[in-house]
């Protein structure tokens, strides 16, 4: 039975995720903030260990590693901080504040796939979810998308030097989540699509064999069966 | 709700069971809030049945208190808040270590030979930790040999685990008493029964509260039986109110109830956070203790007896000598 790691679980994409590896057979090690939140996603689950808590506290990330046990197949990257909202613009953006988003963005996951590549076998996958803000310049993103760019970026570069794995960034588009609506406070979101709309994307990148490498969910077709 | 800010005199602590005054339990003082008519009334919590009508519901909680504390050596003591949910095996735990700060792979010798690991800390807090219990017996084996009833420093002295029982508990689980119980005695609990007052039991299980920090509640164990959800429902259609017994009774009713208040049985955990933005759906009133200054539990209050009632009664409350914490006075808030 593979393993995989899912961080930010308990809504969105990584839950919508959770469920696909779910009804695959995984067993999966959920991580999100919120202890009610996550306990509710992961009491949907058949096998799946939950446990709440900071991908930026080297502790709980220890805790991650250690309750998946001696391999892990996959891990998901997808816990992250859009920072303010509204997003203040760069000139007036606070230093403190675009800290604790590289913190969770971009260190956190890379502190976490650290810990996780000596349990990662030969083809094991790490799945970094990033955005369009990493490589596009739109105003009002230069704290979450420059985080994503170091993102997109460290995760290209594993990918080189760790050729055994595949190690992909995917931007999944825009979604009706939480996040996208912190991003866009004022606009009615409902006519995005449904993160589980992005899962078959995700699915199929697992299943192929592409390089490692930056993916558009948009541009994924799922494998035939 | 940051404006309910106050200081609690010590004087106003419960530092001991009422017994320990010379008091029956039913003869701690009751004030009664009625938020249609905004009226507040003092009175004792034996006049119950007074400001009850016969179809009234009271949903109290079933759940017993565990002997949770466990002395660690060197000033050290751990508070088992609750079991781990969604962890492998039975053998994690939550727990809180009382004067010392773990680190990751740390063991705790907790007595008869067993100890636990810790491992993280428990959804980003500062004080609960995830641990793995090892010892010759299950951990709930180990509290009944090992355990007392945790203690804050509040309460001067020990008390045996039966003064932290309330009259209605029947399955052990609770880390703390679920104290809003506390003052119903066999007697009282007859006479409501004879007024026409009914009883639907649930079950939750409380964690740690540690009052010194300020911490969003962590998900807790609860049941609500289908007899307990049918009559509710029921009383709700004639017009029964329907007062939950603790903030616990709340947490636990409102998981199961619908937005339109119709409750339908549950079994499971609960990471419910009753606000005033949320409402109650099921619940109309409440019978409970005295509370903390900006206790999370003061919004679930603020949900059920709206802001301006509830700012009155603390203030009367601190002004007419209430008695706080698990062995103090109660609050009864009506709709």
């Amino acid at each position: 039975m593979p393993t995989a790691i899912i961080t930010g679980a308990s809504r969105g994409l990584g839950l919508a995720l959770a469920r696909a590896l779910d009804e695959r057979g995984w067993r999966l090690v959920l991580d999100a903030r919120g202890a009610g939140a996550l306990e509710a996603a992961a009491s949907e689950l058949t096998n799946a260990v939950a446990l709440p808590g900071d991908v930026t506290d080297p502790r709980h990330r220890g805790a991650l590693v250690a309750l998946a046990g001696p391999q892990i197949d996959l891990l998901v990257n997808n816990a992250s901080i859009l920072g303010p909202s509204p997003q203040p613009e760069l000139a007036a953006y606070p230093l403190d504040v675009l800290e604790q988003v590289y913190r969770v963005n971009t260190l956190a996951p890379l502190a976490l796939t650290q810990l996780a590549l000596p349990h990662v076998p030969d083809g094991g996958v790490i799945l970094n979810i990033t955005s369009d803000a990493g490589i596009e310049a739109y105003d009002g993103w230069g704290g979450y998308g420059s985080s994503k760019a170091a993102f997109e970026q460290w995760t290209a570069i594993l990918g080189v030097e760790r050729p055994n794995l595949r190690v992909y960034a995917v931007d999944p588009g825009d979604m009706r989540t939480q996040m996208h609506q912190e991003a866009f406070p004022d606009d009615d979101i409902s006519d995005r699509p449904l993160p589980q709309e992005s899962v078959p994307a995700l699915l199929a990148l697992l299943d192929g064999d592409l390089h490692s490498g930056r993916y558009r969910a948009h541009d994924l077709k799922p494998v035939a069966a | 709700m940051s404006a309910l800010a106050f200081e609690l005199p010590h004087a106003q602590e419960a530092t001991a069971p009422p017994e320990a005054r010379g008091l029956e339990r039913d003869a701690v003082r009751l004030m009664v809030a009625e938020r249609a008519s905004g009226r507040i009334e003092h009175a004792l919590f034996r006049d119950l049945p007074r400001f009850l009508r016969p179809g009234d519901v009271l949903v109290v909680n079933t759940s017993a208190t565990l002997p949770a504390a466990l002395p660690a050596g060197e000033g050290l003591t751990v508070h088992v808040a609750t079991q781990a949910p969604r962890m492998p095996g039975d053998r994690w735990w939550i727990v809180e270590l009382r004067g010392g700060h773990p680190a990751p792979g740390e063991r705790v010798a907790v007595g008869g030979g067993a100890h636990f690991e810790f491992a993280a800390p428990y959804a980003g807090g500062t004080r609960l930790w995830l641990a793995r219990f090892e010892g010759d017996t299950d951990l709930p084996g180990h509290l009944a040999r090992h355990g007392h009833p945790i203690r804050y420093s509040y309460v001067g002295e020990p008390w045996p685990l039966a003064d932290y029982q309330t009259a209605f508990a029947l399955t052990p689980g609770s880390a703390e008493m679920p104290s809003a119980a506390r003052p119903f005695t066999p007697a009282l609990i007859a006479r409501l029964v004879a007024h026409g007052v009914l009883f639907a039991p649930l079950l939750l299980h409380t964690g740690v509260s540690s009052p010194e920090r300020h911490e969003p509640p962590y998900p807790e164990r609860y049941a609500v039986p289908e007899t307990t959800a049918s009559l509710v429902n029921h009383a709700r259609e004639r017009g029964g109110r329907v007062i939950a017994v603790g903030t616990t009774a709340v947490r636990a009713l409102e998981s199961a109830a619908g937005p339109g208040g119709t409750v339908t049985a549950a079994d499971g955990w609960t990471g419910l956070v009753v606000t005033p933005e949320r409402g109650l759906y099921a619940v109309d009133g409440l019978i409970t203790g005295w509370h903390e200054p900006q206790a999370s539990h003061l919004q679930l209050l603020e949900a059920a007896a709206g802001d301006e009632l509830l700012r009155r009664s603390y203030a009367e409350a601190l002004a007419a000598g209430y008695l706080w914490h698990e062995f103090g006075d109660s609050h009864l808030v009506l709709p």
